[in-house]
């Protein structure tokens, strides 16, 4: 069994760095604490630029930059590599929002008590989401929420709708001759279940309840149905959805060749560039669409910063990221990159306003309708299972009650297995 | 004076002997850092992996320790039904390209056995395929069967077989066509030489008697060039199968198991439970397995190519 190159490369690098910094001289009287994020693009740049500020105020923390990959799965194996083994550095990690329960559990961060963090401010589901137990765990940076891209040249509002999105997909298909009426993400993978999750709460289901998977419920038939039958029945969406990421849904949805797309808010600022958009100044964003049973339900995405235990450093590790939480690091990210802001009181803000890709006061209300993936240890593991399911009746290998059932059976044994089941976290370490 | 040469004198052995014992004490001080190094590389990853698969060991959970399980991990896959899954599609995969390999290897090598100008160079052209790295060879597959815009399609399409371009990727059993043609692709060559060295070692006497005995050329084929070439294809065989049992890199980068798991090979699944899900134990017990499998393989056909070898000999 060959290990994948860019997996090696993956670990190796950030090693080499490690050693390397490990090898650098320090001065004395200065702490040293690490951050590991990515050291590419946009985003990377005004890190630097908040960091060097919060450097010039702080001149007893010197704050390094760690390389990481970007791909979500491969950071993730680093961390668990590093944490494992009881480093002490990197001193902060950026999360994603579904692994804070894991490595609290684990028992691999600390809880910020002891820092009194002043939560008030967040959106409750961005914090809720970083607590374990009784504890908080990690602080919001930023929100991602999944949102219907739609052409505002095809049509004059968005569907709010299912029914609504397929007819008007559908009319949008035969009308201005477009090849597809609507993409999203439907490859094997992480995206697939935030994409499904959306229809899901849509149709008023849920993945859990309480420690008891639900997904097999009706709500979950008809949402698995409805994916399916856009695909294989209306063809609104192309068959070839079923292999696509994130990155080919804006493809097709920049080259003028959708009417409505699925994603992240990242797609907005990239399309909005008309040297390498079509559509640019032609599409707006509103939030997925319900049945009258669900709600518009958007998949709660985005980072959180946290301390690993073993820091040496936890004081000016809880600086680092009080400074690069506070409102106007948040502003500066969402002005530069787009990302929308974890404070709810910045929505009122007239500057988000200009910085933001939609009107604040819908983000707003699409965050706040935000939806968690399952909070729990194990999601990862909970996830794969839910993916091959979602994968087989989507490919139309099993029928969607057939395969939700399965999924449902699989994913609550995994939970008893690890004591998981029902009620409380496991004791701590 | 050694214990080895006192105990020569003591038996009362001759000299001879007792050189001899010397000499079979130095051969095993020399062959020492070998073994040693064998027993480093080889047995211990392998006991440390057994050792793994009998504990409980989730990277992810480590409140719940590392007990000792026993038979857990195995249990837990043998009722796995993925597991089983994806067995079998490691079985059908080895079988299908192994033999498709095999077919088109012996065509090419006896093209390539015959004299024509330029037969060096046809001979280090068909080495191409092989090689390219497989990781690389599988992305190169994964754009020629694209949905839209692949060669494949367009091509299809052109000759008039298809009506609309066909998602190969999300169907189990045309998920299969690009993974076996990309193995076979790529493999067939390596197979073909060996193949041809086989050929090459069969005596041109042999085939001058049996024309002269009146054999048409499916006669001297099927009666002098497969018998002779049997171990070369057994070889071929060994190498090939053990290959395509562990097949991991292709998969990966072309369908990454999918649709669903239709096309996960046990090496892919293997890596999930290892290095996606982090659970060293019972991923270490998919390892242990797999090893055993091809351990079994390879000793039958230890067995039928020693039988064969020394069967030809006679």
């Amino acid at each position: 069994m060959l290990p994948d190159l860019r997996r090696l490369a993956g670990f190796l690098l950030p090693v080499a760095l490690l050693l390397a910094a490990c090898g650098g001289a320090s001065t004395p009287g200065v702490v040293e604490v690490t951050l590991p994020v990515s050291v590419l693009g946009a985003e990377a740049e005004v890190l630097r630029r908040q960091l060097r500020r919060f450097m010039e105020e702080h001149p007893d923390i010197r704050v390094v930059q760690r390389e990481t990959p970007d791909a979500a799965d491969q950071r993730h194996q680093l961390y668990v590599q590093w944490l494992n083994a009881g480093a002490s550095d990197p001193d902060i990690l950026q999360l994603d929002v579904v692994w804070t329960p894991e490595f609290a559990a684990a028992g691999w961060i600390l809880p910020l008590e002891r820092f009194a963090p002043d939560t008030s401010a967040f959106f409750p589901t961005t914090v809720s989401a970083n607590r374990w137990g009784d504890s908080l765990f990690a602080l919001p940076w930023f929100v991602d929420v999944g949102m219907l891209y739609w052409r505002t040249d095809l049509m004059a509002a968005p569907p709010t709708t299912f029914d609504g999105l397929v007819s008007s997909a559908r009319a949008a298909k035969q009308r201005h001759g477009l090849r597809h009426g609507l993409v999203w993400q439907g490859a094997r993978y992480e995206g697939l279940v935030t994409t499904f999750l959306e229809y899901l709460g849509g149709h008023g289901g849920r993945i859990m309840e309480q420690g008891r998977v639900v997904v097999a419920s009706a709500a979950g038939r008809q949402a698995l149905r409805e994916m399916r039958s856009e695909i294989h029945e209306s063809g609104i969406v192309p068959t070839a959805a079923l292999t696509w990421h994130e990155e080919e849904t804006r493809f097709a949805f920049q080259n003028g060749e959708s009417a409505f797309m699925r994603n992240w808010p990242y797609a907005y600022g990239l399309m909005q560039d008309s040297a390498q958009s079509r559509v640019a100044g032609r599409f707006a964003v509103a939030p997925m669409p319900a049945t009258p049973d669900g709600t518009p339900t958007a998949a709660l995405g985005g980072a959180q910063l946290a301390i690993n235990r073993n820091t040496e450093h936890p004081e000016a590790a809880w600086r680092v990221i009080d400074y690069l939480t506070r409102p106007e690091q948040m502003l500066e990210r969402a002005r530069v990159v787009g990302q929308f802001p974890t404070r709810a009181a910045l929505y009122d803000d007239p500057e988000l306003a200009a910085a933001l890709s939609i009107p604040p006061a819908q983000a707003r209300r699409v965050i706040e309708h935000a939806v968690a993936r399952p909070v729990t240890p194990i999601y990862t593991q909970l996830s794969d299972i839910l993916q091959v399911h979602l994968h087989r009746a989507l490919t139309r290998q099993r029928e969607p009650a057939a395969a939700l059932a399965q999924a449902q059976a699989e994913m609550q044994q995994l939970l008893n297995r690890v004591g998981l089941g029902i009620g409380g976290p496991p004791a701590r370490r | 004076m050694s214990v080895s040469e006192s105990e020569g004198l003591l038996r009362g052995a001759d000299p001879i002997r007792g050189v001899e014992r010397q000499e079979a004490r130095l051969a095993w001080g020399l062959v020492l850092p070998a073994v040693g190094t064998i027993l480093l590389v080889a047995l211990f990853p392998l006991a440390w992996t057994v050792w793994e698969s009998v504990h409980l060991h989730d990277l992810r959970m480590p409140w719940l320790g590392r007990p000792f399980i026993g038979a857990a991990n195995y249990l837990e896959a043998l009722g796995d039904p993925r597991f089983w899954g994806a067995l079998g599609h490691t079985a059908f995969f080895a079988a299908t390209s192994v033999g498709l390999e095999l077919i088109l290897g012996l065509g090419l090598a006896l093209a390539m056995n015959r004299a024509f100008r330029g037969r060096g160079l046809v001979r280090a052209a068909i080495l191409v395929p092989w090689a390219i790295p497989t990781v690389v060879a599988g992305l190169l597959w994964r754009f020629m069967f694209a949905g839209e815009g692949g060669i494949v399609n367009e091509t299809l399409l052109d000759l008039g077989l298809l009506r609309e371009p066909l998602v190969w990727f999300i169907e189990a059993e045309t998920a299969w066509v690009p993974v076996i043609l990309a193995d076979v692709w790529k493999t067939t060559p390596f197979v073909a030489l060996l193949l041809l060295a086989g050929l090459q070692n069969i005596d041109a006497s042999l085939y001058e008697a049996a024309r002269i005995d009146g054999a048409a050329a499916w006669g001297q084929f099927r009666h002098v060039t497969l018998p002779l070439l049997k171990p070369a294809i057994l070889v071929a065989l060994i190498f090939r199968t053990l290959d395509a049992f562990r097949v991991f890199d292709l998969v990966y980068a072309l369908t990454g198991g999918g649709p669903g798991t239709s096309t996960e090979p046990i090496a892919l699944y293997t890596f999930n439970a290892l290095l996606q899900n982090l659970r060293f134990g019972y991923g270490s017990a998919l390892s242990v397995i797999v090893f055993a499998i091809t351990f079994g393989l390879a000793l039958i056909y230890i067995r039928l190519l020693g039988a064969e070898l020394t069967g030809s000999k006679r």
